[in-house]
């Protein structure tokens, strides 16, 4: 994964090429997070096409402290894909979106009928993902969802749920702890 | 609130899930937490793999041109580093090149109409109340000053930040225009505050802007900052700012 961080680079000195390879490399995640959040092809490719926009314009600007390539472009794209959702006033579609994700998403992440992953080392870190968010206890893992697919705050998903504020802290910053330890080392994290 | 209190917020925030006040108030306290950043980086990367459990699906043929396409519409940001303070000159020298150009065609069109030269005289009077009104705020004694750089590097921009005149000289510099459908904004942060719309803008074409925006009464601010926005601004940022300075106050 060294490789990001190069091909990031590259594009701050406006190398096409290397926006290409970092599309090759992560346009399918986006793709498919951007789908998950807007529900309409059209509006994820524009979402898609926005996102890696805003990664080549802002390349110079990419900080490693701040996180892995990988989660530098999901954040984009996620961003822009919920702007979108809240442009287009669906923003209650995505919510029932992101529940249903909650239900079934996670247990079967590859249903069939998926279109199957090029990148073994991908599926599998994919499968841990599953694996780790199947792991949390429902309510951690249904307000995380909200927050991360359907952009709720946590008031927001304090009111969605009907639960009290201070629960709803807790179960996302409990779940997210537990989530981090289950993945410590998958692949995708650090570079 | 304890520092220990604080790391219990980055989580959240790395979900953006966070509300107004105190997200501002720990986006101020990340200014200074090194551990704070940390843990929010390493919450950002299982957000990232996150990303990874929604059902794959194939992006449509031909989009991988579209982003090729969109790129070369645009330059990425340039990287190498400015120095803020030799731009001012560049400021002034510009004012007194727009006002010589004004006063120039102003002066030729006289001999040809007369009602054009009186529409050119009613314009050049905006014109000179327009460069009194920036340079007043400019040279006033008691005008802040804040610089905003990503980095240290480019884009940047300057902002002189008149208080009794309640108004604001921004001038930016190597910032692409915004995509279509897109703008920047700037917010005037307050500590444990949430941010305030100064406005929006977009450069020209050049990466270039220099422009007066008003400043409410009695607003107070410690921090500038610009983000991207949907067209017509936000009234609260949607997205980390990419520009942030703060503002330094005249002695």
């Amino acid at each position: 994964m060294d490789n990001d961080r190069s091909l990031v680079q590259r594009m701050a000195e406006g190398d096409e090429r290397a926006l290409g390879e970092l599309y090759d490399r992560h346009g399918r995640v986006a793709y498919a997070l951007a789908y998950a959040i807007v529900g309409e092809r059209a509006d994820a490719d524009e979402v898609v096409v926005d996102a890696f926009g805003q990664a080549w314009r802002t390349a110079a600007h990419f900080d490693l402290a701040r996180g892995s390539v990988a989660a530098w472009l999901t954040t984009i794209a996620r961003t822009r894909a919920l702007d979108l959702v809240r442009a287009r006033g669906r923003r209650s579609r995505a919510l029932e979106r992101a529940a249903r994700l909650s239900e079934e998403g996670v247990v079967s992440p590859m249903a069939s009928g998926d279109a199957p992953d090029r990148d073994a080392e991908r599926s599998e870190t994919r499968r841990l993902v599953a694996g780790a968010l199947a792991a949390l206890p429902e309510p951690q893992r249904r307000a995380i969802q909200l927050a991360y697919f359907g952009g709720l705050t946590q008031s927001e998903i304090a009111g969605q749920l009907g639960e009290p504020l201070g629960t709803v802290k807790t179960r996302i910053r409990d779940g997210m702890a537990k989530l981090r330890d289950l993945l410590r080392g998958a692949g995708g994290r650090a570079e | 609130m304890t520092e220990h209190e604080w790391l219990a917020v980055a989580a959240p925030y790395a979900l953006d899930a966070v509300d107004g006040d105190e997200r501002a108030a720990f986006e101020t306290h990340l200014t200074q937490c090194a551990q704070c950043r940390a843990e929010v980086a390493s919450f950002r990367d299982v957000g990232g793999q996150l990303a990874l459990v929604v059902p794959a699906v194939d992006p449509t043929a031909g989009l991988r041109d579209r982003v090729i396409a969109e790129a070369r519409r645009v330059r990425p940001l340039a990287s190498r580093i400015l120095r803020p303070a030799s731009r001012l000159p560049w400021l002034v020298a510009a004012a007194g090149f727009v006002l010589a150009v004004v006063l120039g065609g102003a002066w030729l069109r006289e001999r040809h109409d007369r009602r054009v030269l009186e529409t050119q005289l009613a314009q050049l009077g905006d014109s000179l109340a327009a460069q009194d009104e920036l340079l007043a705020t400019l040279l006033a004694p008691d005008v802040s000053v804040a610089n905003l750089a990503a980095t240290g590097k480019p884009p940047s921009a300057r902002l002189f930040w008149n208080p009794g005149r309640h108004r604001l000289v921004m001038a930016v510099f190597d910032l692409p225009p915004a995509p279509t459908g897109r703008t920047y904004q700037l917010w005037a942060i307050a500590t444990g505050r949430p941010p305030v719309s100064l406005g929006t803008f977009n450069t020209g074409p050049d990466g270039r802007l220099t422009t007066a925006l008003a400043v409410p009464a009695g607003l107070a601010f410690d921090l500038t900052a610009v983000t991207e926005e949907p067209a017509g601004g936000s009234p609260q940022p949607t997205q980390s700012p990419f520009l942030v300075g703060p503002v330094q106050r005249s002695e």
